[in-house]
């Protein structure tokens, strides 16, 4: 693509680059002007929003709905009486006292300004972002080979995914985001409500190291990717499941923010060559992995050959991945679409969990 | 972070933009004032509870403090109790009204700032200011100022962005195409850095 994006979409690459096509950035990555003007939108993006930004203090939710309260025309909302609410509103406020650490906001809001300014800064690139999933075989004995990347540099993961309950789908759309999908119809023999489980957004930020490289007897990274970093950030996500009377999942819908990655310049081919080369990586592996993931919108996903067996699908004119057991006993469709990457999974057939994706509304 | 509301769709944009015009007319009116006789939604606390630092936050955004923030707050949320609004669009709601309404305030402020400084020399009400009550840090004065000088939609969409909410939930409050959110944003971006750095 030889024409140069609007300035407003290089402003959208650098804050929400899963936004932008892949002809798009291709073209920004070999464009001079472009990228000159990429720089000039972030480092414009990243001075507001210092200005814009207010300091972290945590407000008093209590006090605020008090005066609320007093300003609201009765009848009050529903369960709750003028005559129980003085006591509710005092535990509340005598817990909020103790729990108010204005230090804690503090440093939590200059993590946050910093790791802003860092994004914004231009100095990280976008060189992954889901758009499929495709099946990556291999032996589930390799997974005691495969190279755990904390030998080769330092690992920073923030955000523990704080998975926790919601009432039900709408509350887990609203916290998250998402459209939590319903199911149309149940198969056979899953019957009841599920539980809706929702996990925050996680992300990891891996800095190489040819030091810690060297040590673990894989090849001194490329120049320049010494001290580069790699951020990988996913979800967050949401997944119902319905739970059979032994106890086992019958049916899990799981939907999430596809995973993406990006990194402080180093360029996608450079990362996924020296990551496929570490010790400890099968070659017929890593030969998949290096065709799979050539234009760097494929999430590969591993696949043991000896435990279950995949097949291409469609979901509503997207290709999907099916997976089933060997044994028969349990199935999986996995598919992404406009970067959320959706699952139905559960102790049943192929056939039947594309009917519940093929279903989903 | 729970004010991305994708996939989501808040209210189009006449909604809030009512809600902010009534917020700017009972500014100064005591906020029992507002009693009326329209039933409250059963829903208010819970939606309060789970949305009211997002509201303030929003709102400080563009005041530059939290106390008058939290006073748009109140107003944002006398709206919403009394708004049918579902409740799986009440984040992106929220934010939206409290976007319009801060910046009503802003607004309302600057001109009755004008208003006082031309009583006071008797000069005409033209020079750019901002009243103390909206500015809480000196050196920022003329952000608020630049900000309250932006076309209304491209206002918005700045705050809104840098409140955390997505290209296409900013699209969507605005109803503006997504592609055209980025220019939008770049626009006020520019004009507002060069109030920082003329």
């Amino acid at each position: 693509m030889n024409r140069h994006p609007s300035p407003g979409l290089l402003r959208r690459l650098v804050d929400e680059p899963a936004g932008v096509t892949d002809a798009d950035r291709a073209h920004v990555a070999g464009c001079t002007g472009c990228l000159t003007e990429v720089a000039a939108a972030a480092d414009d993006a990243r001075a507001v929003r210092l200005a814009l930004a207010t300091p972290a203090d945590a407000v008093d939710a209590d006090a605020a709905w008090d005066r609320l309260s007093a300003a609201l025309p009765d009848p009050l909302p529903a369960g709750r009486t003028a005559a129980a609410r003085p006591s509710l509103r005092r535990g509340r406020a005598h817990r909020a006292g103790g729990v108010r650490r204005p230090l804690t906001a503090a440093v939590a809001f200059a993590a946050v300004l910093s790791v802003a300014g860092v994004a914004a800064a231009n100095d990280w690139l976008p060189v992954f972002r889901t758009e499929q999933v495709a099946p990556v075989a291999f032996d589930s004995a390799d997974l005691v080979a495969l190279p755990d990347l904390s030998a080769y540099g330092t690992v920073e993961v923030t955000g523990d995914g704080d998975l926790h309950q919601a009432a039900d789908p709408a509350a887990a759309a609203e916290e998250t985001g998402l459209d939590v999908p319903a199911v149309a119809e149940l198969p056979g023999g899953v019957v009841g409500e599920p539980t809706v489980q929702v996990g925050g957004q996680v992300s990891a930020v891996f800095t190489f190291s040819a030091d810690l490289a060297a040590e673990a007897g894989a090849a001194a990274p490329p120049a320049g990717l010494d001290g580069s970093r790699v951020r990988l950030v996913a979800g967050p996500g949401v997944a119902q499941v319905w739970t059979s009377a032994s106890g086992v999942p019958a049916l899990v819908v799981a939907t999430a923010v596809a995973p993406s990655a990006d990194s402080s310049g180093a360029p996608f081919t450079t990362l996924r060559d020296y990551l496929l080369s570490l010790p400890g990586l099968p070659d017929d592996l890593a030969a998949q992995l290096r065709t799979f993931t050539a234009d760097g919108t494929t999430l590969p996903l591993p696949v043991p050959t000896d435990l279950a067996d995949s097949s291409p699908a469609e979901v509503d004119g997207t290709p999907a991945t099916v997976l089933e057991s060997r044994d028969r006993s349990m199935a999986a469709v996995v598919w992404v679409q406009d970067g959320v990457v959706t699952a139905v999974a559960g102790s049943l057939g192929a056939d039947e969990v594309l009917a519940v994706a093929r279903g989903l509304r | 972070m729970d004010l991305v509301v994708a996939g989501h769709p808040t209210p189009a944009a006449p909604g809030p933009v009512a809600v902010a015009s009534a917020g700017a007319r009972r500014r100064d009116r005591p906020a029992v004032a507002d009693r009326d006789h329209r039933a409250v939604r059963g829903d208010l606390e819970q939606v309060f509870r789970r949305h009211y630092g997002t509201v303030v936050a929003v709102a400080a955004r563009v005041l530059g403090g939290r106390s008058e923030a939290e006073d748009v707050a109140q107003e944002v949320f006398l709206s919403f109790g009394r708004s049918a609004v579902p409740a799986a669009e009440a984040g992106g709601w929220l934010s939206v009204a409290a976007a319009h309404t801060a910046l009503n305030h802003l607004r309302s402020s600057r001109r009755r700032s004008d208003r006082e400084a031309a009583v006071a020399t008797g000069a005409p009400a033209d020079v750019p200011d901002v009243a103390d009550d909206v500015v809480t840090r000196e050196g920022h004065a003329h952000v608020r100022a630049a900000l309250a000088a932006l076309p209304r939609t491209q206002a918005v969409a700045l705050v809104l962005r840098h409140s955390g909410l997505s290209y296409a939930d900013v699209a969507e409050a605005l109803d503006l195409s997504p592609g055209s959110v980025g220019t939008t944003l770049r626009r006020a971006e520019a004009a507002l850095r060069k109030e920082l750095h003329p």
